[in-house]
């Protein structure tokens, strides 16, 4: 088997991404000078603490070569909870805490039917989100819980700032650097990444796959409650719409990364992240409408994932080797 | 004189630094079957894969038919009359025969419902089996076919199209067995009798001596050799020399001795899986290498399945050094100190895309990581070097991709994962498919090295491999032990017992 790769590898990959945010910044900046200010580059990793957690917690899923569509649907169940309990005055960490178990239950639910029961990923996280985004109107009958916001203190976890940057930014950076280490410095992280690089294999060496493959759903689940907490404390309120807008940029985040760094890791979805958010906030600090921000951020997901594709890769080495037949392709065996 | 299907003269090819193909002069007769031999690496691959239009070569001349060869893609090489069947071709699993043979040439004219017309594939179909008999029900569907019978498809998608001339196989036999290879060789002679010329790789030798005209030898980027099976027999040559270029001592190491044998490690009695195999009963020490040998269908691989516990067993009893153990995963197994060496590498022994420091150690997390299940990565990488060097891996790079490794080297990373994993008991399944004779010499070497600290069982469909390898062996027979009818099994005894289920009639 011989692989055939048109992006540089390595160094190169690391290089090739800082220049692209070095471009990407530039132009920003050159037709709206605000976006180098401090306020902005503070709104910029606030931003990226909410879609980063979602995305941190979706690489798991992806490494075990599945799809979850439910977090958008259980991060608004938990954010519905969360407010609940908040409007009911209990103390805020207890209705953190609750509002992130009521999410680890569906995603226990997910992994459980996907792992053990072997149903189809896509339909039975579509369908098991619709249903927690479905439960999460049963609090208030849809309308916006707003009681006790104030006094609650959640709103102190957006405001909170260390050394001028938000206290969720520095959460976010050490929640991957223990993500980090837990998948490429433990066994954990290797059952990980072997139970999705081939599960016949993973499980005739003792992995026990199906644990692993529940595990990443339910990590999914965690983190997407997680993220929606920054969106309560950003916003102020629970309505039935939070949680919506995780979903597409948590999975350009992970694909995006995955491209540019050559595969699916706890850093190329920082990476990825990292761009996809300052594209948005780009946008937004342009006045786009966000119907064409979102549209141009999934083209470049789309990309993302066209260049992610082996098969897709294979067949521009082709057209290159087509075009120019004298610079055949090199086969990299030895 | 006729005109040779292929003349290639001087052709060269290199990647980078490496030179792949030097200076190869080559000729392909018209109606011959023509074998190209060489260890992994020795320049056949390369030299088939300019023929077909996936590489270019970089200097020579070759000659189609005597019109020149201008070929940059496979559709080209088509054009030429040149078709070349993969070692495992792509075909639609829930397509049946019809449909693959003439997928994406179902119609002569473009039109909805001819796409559709089941009734003229079949009689196109059965119009290319007339020219080219051959025993195959073509409205099964792939899945439900056997290895042969996939290859007989591929096969006749390959030469369905207009005017091929040049039939090009890449190890057609290698997951064939006896039985199978009997009926692809006698459509090779078909084919042959209707002026189809064949070149065609294999590992297997005995082959090119019962179906070959002529073959060819590679090494080292040349060929060094263009011979027929009768000039062998008559100059009494050894084509495993050739290929390797040194006199080979034997390929298989020599047998233990009963002072080699120790502790008896594992007591099978009794044990029964469905209707694949029952009754099956043995015993293993330390110290001895059991063969079992089974055709495919038997029931070796789910035998070795049900002792490595990844399917269960419904009766019997299991015992490892002397306790009776219940092996209810491959966990288990590893946990008792079971490791299998499984029949699909690919599929069931390695994580392509990984290291080989990864696959190593893989099925002993336990042992590459230390508090709190950090991985030891400074040991884990030494252990992995030192394991490399055990097996003699090439090239001895524990860090790239282990897609990069051939057939052989993969496996011998499969056996670097069983001495890292440090088992009481090693089972191989088919050890050696698809590897060539210099590594095979190499993988029996470490069976048997293995042998000496713990009991090891070889399954295989290759009676002489079985043979060759083992101090004992036993056949399988449609799920039912054959043992030998004296102290220990001849060749032909054992060959007997496996195809015929009685190994009295040899």
């Amino acid at each position: 088997m011989h692989r055939h790769s048109i992006l540089p590898t390595g160094l190169g990959r690391s290089l090739a991404f800082v220049t692209l945010v070095i471009i990407i910044g530039a132009a920003f900046t050159a037709v709206e000078p605000r976006f180098l200010s401090t306020q902005n580059i503070a709104a910029v990793t606030r931003h990226m603490a909410a879609n980063g957690l979602a995305a941190l917690g979706l690489t798991f899923v992806v490494i075990v070569r599945k799809f979850d569509l439910s977090f958008a649907g259980t991060a608004c169940f938990a954010a519905m909870t969360i407010g609940f309990l908040i409007a009911g005055g209990y103390d805020l960490w207890l209705c953190i805490l609750i509002g992130v178990l009521a999410a680890v239950v569906v995603g226990t639910f997910n992994g459980i039917a996907i792992s053990y029961f072997g149903l189809p990923d896509i339909v039975t996280t579509i369908a098991t989100g619709s249903i927690a985004g479905g439960l999460a109107f049963l609090y208030s009958r849809g309308r916006t819980i707003f009681q006790n916001f104030v006094t609650s203190g959640i709103l102190d976890l957006n405001d909170a700032r260390i050394l001028g940057y938000s206290v969720s930014f520095f959460f976010l950076i050490a929640l991957y650097a223990v993500a980090w280490v837990f998948m490429h410095r433990t066994r954990y992280g290797a059952s990980f990444y072997a139970t999705g690089e081939n599960p016949v294999s993973a499980y005739f060496s003792g992995v026990p796959t199906k644990f692993y493959t529940m595990l990443a759903f339910i990590i999914c689940a965690a983190t997407s409650a997680l993220a929606v907490v920054l969106i309560l404390a950003e916003s102020g309120t629970a309505d039935t719409n939070e949680g919506a807008n995780l979903l597409m940029p948590a999975y350009a985040g992970v694909f995006l990364g995955a491209a540019l760094l050559g595969g699916t890791s706890v850093l190329a979805t920082l990476a990825g992240t990292f761009l996809i958010t300052m594209l948005l906030d780009g946008f937004s600090l342009l006045g786009v409408p966000y119907y064409y921000s979102d549209g141009v951020v999934s083209l470049i997901l789309l990309a993302g994932v066209v260049l992610f594709d082996a098969r897709v890769r294979q067949l521009f080495a082709d057209l290159v080797s087509f075009v120019r037949p004298s610079t055949q392709v090199r086969e990299n065996r030895t | 004189m006729t005109v040779p299907a292929i003349s290639a003269r001087a052709v060269s090819k290199r990647f980078g630094p490496i030179s792949a193909l030097s200076d190869v002069d080559f000729v392909l007769e018209t109606g011959e079957v023509h074998a190209l031999l060489g260890v992994n690496g020795a320049g056949k691959s390369t030299f088939i894969k300019i023929l077909s239009g996936v590489y270019a070569k970089d200097e020579g001349t070759i000659e189609i038919a005597g019109e020149g060869f201008d070929c940059r893609n496979p559709k080209d090489a088509i054009r030429y009359g040149i078709a070349t069947v993969q070692q495992h071709p792509e075909l639609v699993a829930d397509f049946t025969g019809y449909e693959n043979i003439f997928l994406g040439r179902e119609a002569a004219t473009a039109s909805f419902t001819a796409r559709m017309d089941r009734t003229a594939l079949q009689r196109r179909g059965d119009a290319l089996l007339s020219r080219f008999p051959v025993e195959i029900d073509l409205s099964r569907t792939i899945q439900d076919m056997s290895a042969v019978e996939r290859e007989i498809v591929a096969i006749l998608q390959a030469i369905a199209g207009e005017n091929i001339r040049i039939l090009i196989l890449d190890e057609p036999t290698s997951t064939l067995t006896e039985v199978e290879k009997a009926v692809l060789f006698r459509l090779m002679k078909t084919l042959r009798t209707s002026g189809i010329s064949i070149l065609y790789i294999t590992h297997r030798l005995e082959e090119v001596m019962e179906i070959a005209d002529r073959f060819s030898v590679f090494r080292g980027g040349r060929m060094i050799a263009t011979m027929t099976p009768d000039e062998v027999r008559e100059k009494n040559l050894s084509l495993a020399e050739l290929m390797l270029g040194e006199t080979m001592g034997a390929v298989f190491p020599k047998k233990g001795e009963p002072a080699d044998l120790g502790e008896l490690v594992l007591n099978v009695r009794g044990l029964r899986h469905g209707r694949l195999f029952s009754n099956i009963g043995f015993q293993l020490q330390r110290g001895e290498i059991l063969g079992i040998f089974g055709l495919v269908g038997s029931g070796i691989d789910e035998l070795s399945k049900v002792l490595y516990g990844a399917l269960s067993k419904d009766m019997g009893e299991i015992e490892l050094k002397g306790e009776k153990v219940s092996l209810r995963s491959p966990r288990d197994s590893l946990k008792a100190g079971i490791f299998l060496v499984p029949g699909d590498r690919r599929i069931e022994g390695l994580a392509l895309a990984q290291s080989a420091i990864f696959n190593t150690t893989l099925a002993n997390l336990g042992r590459a990581s230390g508090f709190a299940g950090f991985l030891k990565r400074s040991v884990n990488k030494l252990k992995s070097v030192e394991y490399a060097g055990r097996v003699a891996l090439n090239p001895p790079n524990v860090t790239m991709p282990v897609s990069g490794f051939s057939g052989g080297n993969q496996q011998k990373i499969v056996i670097a994962k069983g001495l890292f994993a440090d088992a009481d008991v090693y089972i191989f399944v088919e050890p050696t498919v698809g590897v060539d004779i210099g590594a095979r010499a190499k993988l029996y070497g470490l069976m048997r090295e293995l042998s000496r600290t713990a009991g090891v069982i070889v399954m295989s469909t290759d009676c002489d491999e079985v043979h060759g390898i083992s101090d004992r062996s036993f056949a399988l027979y449609k799920g039912r032990q054959i043992a030998s009818p004296g102290t220990i099994f001849t060749r032909n005894q054992l060959l007997m017992a496996g195809i015929m289920g009685d190994a009295h009639h040899a």
